[in-house]
């Protein structure tokens, strides 16, 4: 009995051993900035230079024209850039929608702060199409019901800024609250509304909570950027005005 | 039995914890084997440095110079594994264009070990991933999504294994739950596994079966969320044999490596580096053939 203890003893010594023949004894971690200091790879720089060329040069293809600058902050509560912006993705993003279900987008809405850059007059560049839309958002389509509808008119009422909306839509604040249509319909508190905007704004982005929740939610699989530019390669020229589709009185 | 557990819960009470810095003149140098493993994560189709003129990044990141960082570290010690917690794709025109190429051709020519696979790994769908594939001369790892029913299957392994100087070193992946995330037309049939469960599993067979010396788990999941949403922290809390989680997706800029306890109480290293290629990860680990009767624990300095 003794010596089975013993043995069994020694086996477990011998196991824990083995066990234990590589052990940590010692972490060091860091983070290691990338800064001017490190100089670069050449044979790096040599891989990535042809295609850095290449890539500018597809970056400089001219996709459409403009025969005056196109910014987002010509008007007060809308802008010629915000309104084609809106307009476009409606387009495109309608074809897509129609195809897919059968109905009609009711209208486009995208956020101020989305618009990254404006297009200068002249030819207009992939490039143009790649500062105005950086970003890899997606357009979606939310249903939403005619009280989120209502919440949304709120929230561009409250923050009163130029947020991109189609044509669809004509909003005016006036003293004693607001004028809303819908292509000239007031909201119907029986119907869902289809609203077009983007993946990123969906998801609370901007603290556009209500488009958070919807009824019913449909990714279009279209990038908006994607957008953009199929618009513009297929127009010649541009056009867009202020058209008085979201206004205040006060 | 019982005895067994009486030396392992004595060795965790003898077991210190330093910040900041400790003499370390106790371990005589020589007997220490090290490995170094540097880390990026989120790189996005960063290629080229950011502009002078840049408001959060100026003049910061470049492919080029992290070629140059990795370099110095391996002169330094060649027992090096150089690895990515994922979303390689996406962020550039390059990727636009060129749909991943070019970053796998550079990450090839670094020489990366491994990687795992982001959500925006998913941007060009998985046929677009697949389509890439041959620029990468590293592997992927990925235990928790099951690609056995699409064109990815038997390209992504769930781990891997590496020996370095004589220590094994095991990387598995885990890669963040896809629906809501990332459309489905680009997943496909992609099957997303609870990541806890998986690396629970896997990290166990990287011990008992295939006896590592150090677990490495390569995550997407993020690095932290204040709800129950799975991440690196809450993984880190729940699992055990995990020696360190390389994270990625939250694009968290953490100061210095963040130390917790894993479900057994001893401690995780949790790191992430930002993103964009700004930073990249340092993590040395020193290991004692146990010759060397004074190592009593684990130091660990960040």
């Amino acid at each position: 009995m003794k010596k089975t203890i013993i043995s069994f003893l020694i086996i477990l010594l011998l196991f824990s051993c083995k066990k234990n023949t590589l052990q940590i004894v010692k972490i060091k971690g860091k983070q290691l900035p990338i800064t001017e200091k490190l100089v670069s790879d050449s044979s790096i720089v040599k891989t990535y230079l042809p295609y850095k060329y290449k890539m500018e040069k597809e970056m400089n293809t001219v996709l459409s024209y403009t025969s005056k600058d196109l910014v987002a902050t010509d008007g007060k509560l809308e802008s010629s850039l915000g309104n084609l912006l809106a307009d476009l993705c409606y387009q495109k993003g309608n074809f897509v929608f129609k195809k897919r279900t059968g109905k009609n987008i009711d209208f486009a809405m995208f956020n101020f702060r989305g618009i990254r850059a404006g297009v200068p007059k002249g030819n207009v560049t992939m490039q143009n199409a790649f500062n105005l839309m950086p970003f890899e958002n997606n357009l979606v389509v939310t249903e939403l019901s005619s009280e989120k509808l209502k919440e949304l008119l709120q929230y561009l009422i409250t923050q009163r800024k130029a947020h991109p909306l189609s044509k669809q839509v004509k909003l005016k604040i006036t003293k004693n609250g607001y004028n809303f249509t819908i292509n000239g319909k007031p909201i119907n508190n029986k119907k869902t509304y289809y609203i077009l905007t983007s993946d990123y704004l969906q998801h609370g982005g901007d603290h556009m909570d209500f488009f958070k929740n919807p009824i019913k939610l449909y990714l279009l699989n279209y990038k908006m950027r994607s957008s953009i530019i199929d618009y513009f390669k297929e127009t010649d020229t541009l056009k867009t005005k202020l058209d008085g589709r979201f206004v205040t009185e006060n | 039995m019982k005895r067994r557990k009486f030396i392992k819960q004595s060795t965790a009470a003898t077991a210190f914890l330093t910040l900041g810095g400790l003499s370390l003149q106790s371990f005589s140098k020589n007997s220490l084997k090290q490995i170094t493993i540097l880390h990026t994560n989120d790189v996005h189709s960063h290629i080229e440095p950011f502009p002078a003129d840049d408001t959060d990044y100026p003049n910061l990141g470049g492919v080029a110079r992290r070629a140059t960082l990795i370099e110095k570290v391996r002169q330094e010690n060649p027992n090096t594994l150089l690895l990515d917690a994922g979303d390689i794709f996406q962020g550039t025109p390059y990727f636009n264009i060129y749909g991943g190429e070019i970053e796998f051709k550079l990450m090839s020519q670094l020489k990366y070990d491994a990687a795992t696979i982001g959500n925006h790994d998913f941007d060009n769908g998985i046929d677009g991933l697949l389509a890439q594939l041959p620029n990468a001369t590293f592997d992927f790892v990925s235990a928790n999504y099951d690609f056995s029913k699409t064109v990815l299957n038997n390209y992504v392994k769930p781990y891997k294994t590496f020996i370095k100087d004589g220590i094994k070193i095991g990387v598995f992946g885990l890669g963040i739950e896809l629906e809501g995330l990332v459309d489905p037309k680009n997943y496909k049939e992609t099957k997303y596994l609870n990541p806890v469960e998986i690396a629970k599993k896997v990290s166990k067979t990287l011990k008992e079966e295939e006896h590592c010396d150090l677990i490495i788990c390569l995550s997407h999941l993020g690095y932290h969320y204040k709800s129950d949403k799975i991440d690196d922290l809450k993984l880190a809390a729940q699992t055990k044999n995990i020696d360190i989680i390389i994270g990625g997706h939250s694009h968290t800029f953490l100061p210095k490596p963040t130390i917790t306890k894993n479900s057994i109480g001893e401690n995780v290293l949790v790191n992430q580096v930002g993103c964009y290629g700004i930073n990249v990860g340092r993590i040395d680990f020193y290991f004692d053939d146990n010759k060397n009767k004074t190592s009593k624990g684990k130091t660990i300095i960040v």
